[in-house]
């Protein structure tokens, strides 16, 4: 016998999503899903965003297969942050976030950065309850990654090109990135930085903090 | 590369169901997945034939249906269809702006179910 189904496969982090985005929007937190390929530089922009200044109240959810080396990182700017650990999994999902909430302390916060699991696939398709996606792209990583990880580039509302400093050392084609991810996602938001000089982070930090304070 | 994150969500969303509807098990299920989806169909298989063991599912076969990335554009107006899992200008007419009408679905349509 046949049954119709008609569900969307994704419907129960969906359902979570809504319910931590209802929370976030309850305690007037605006939060950013942060992702990128393992070693773009997440902690890093994180780390040189909190020394640069906002004039938010900053809170950090981490997320990492294993380990707890970039909470670490984040607890010496003396501001909340949560470590998850997803214990295999390649991307952090809504009811993960969901369960470290009740760490935080929301209603204190005025923006929330939760870093995704290094990787350029999977953290696209899971919505957190986030208000913003950013993506991190390392000049390092070639000029061909819009055309191949499309969705990420499409999801994002920003994209942080790190390691600028390197540009003279490699082939890559700044150009190019730019003209793909725009064609990918013209109303992208793009940004060029390096955490080893600081170019760049003043802009990026100004841009974001007018963001969180639109809500 | 989520696709066991995939398998374990159908494979929830099924056994709910046919529970729900006490039927004994599930022979077979349908599903929808769109190119543009980050789904690999046999990475999919692969991970729901690892996991449904001793859930109403396991002895059911998966079947999946690809929807390729399909929209129309503004300039010509042409409908179109690409093998490719993105779109940046109108394969017809070359023009930029386009909307995108299929690609990203994830969704079961059916199953078939023993009573």
């Amino acid at each position: 016998m046949k049954v119709k189904v008609v569900t969307k496969i994704l419907e129960a982090n969906d359902r979570i999503a809504l319910e931590n985005r209802r929370l976030f929007d309850k305690a007037g937190v605006f939060v950013v899903n942060l992702m990128s390929a393992p070693g773009a530089g997440k902690t890093s922009v994180l780390e040189k965003t909190l020394a640069q200044g906002t004039g938010l109240r900053i809170g950090v959810i981490e997320g990492d297969i294993a380990g707890s080396d970039d909470a670490e990182r984040i607890e010496k700017f003396g501001i909340p942050v949560v470590q998850i650990n997803t214990g295999g999994a390649c991307h952090l999902d809504a009811n993960m976030i969901y369960e470290a909430l009740g760490d935080l302390p929301l209603a204190g916060l005025d923006l929330l950065f939760i870093e995704n699991v290094g990787n350029l696939v999977c953290p696209a398709e899971f919505k957190v309850g986030e208000d913003m996606k950013v993506m991190l792209l390392s000049v390092t990583e070639g000029h061909d990654k819009p055309l191949k990880y499309p969705l990420m580039f499409q999801e994002s509302s920003a994209l942080i090109l790190n390691k600028m400093d390197l540009v003279p050392h490699t082939d890559v084609d700044i150009s190019k990135i730019r003209k793909d991810a725009l064609s990918l996602n013209p109303a992208l938001k793009i940004f060029e930085v390096s955490c080893r000089t600081g170019e760049g982070i003043g802009e990026w930090a100004a841009w974001l903090g007018g963001q969180a304070r639109k809500g | 590369m989520h696709e066991v994150s995939i398998a374990q969500s159908i494979i929830e969303i099924v056994s709910g169901q046919c529970r729900k509807g006490g039927y004994s098990g599930i022979t077979s299920i349908r599903v929808r997945i769109g190119r543009a989806s980050g789904i690999m169909p046999d990475a999919l298989l692969f991970a729901f034939d690892a996991i449904k063991v001793e859930s109403p599912a396991t002895g059911a076969v998966l079947e999946i249906e690809e929807v390729c990335v399909s929209g129309r554009c503004r300039d010509c107006g042409r409908d179109f269809s690409v093998e490719e899992e993105y779109v940046l200008n109108c394969p017809l007419c070359g023009g930029p702006a386009f909307e995108i009408k299929t690609g990203r679905e994830m969704e079961i349509i059916d199953m078939e179910v023993t009573e």
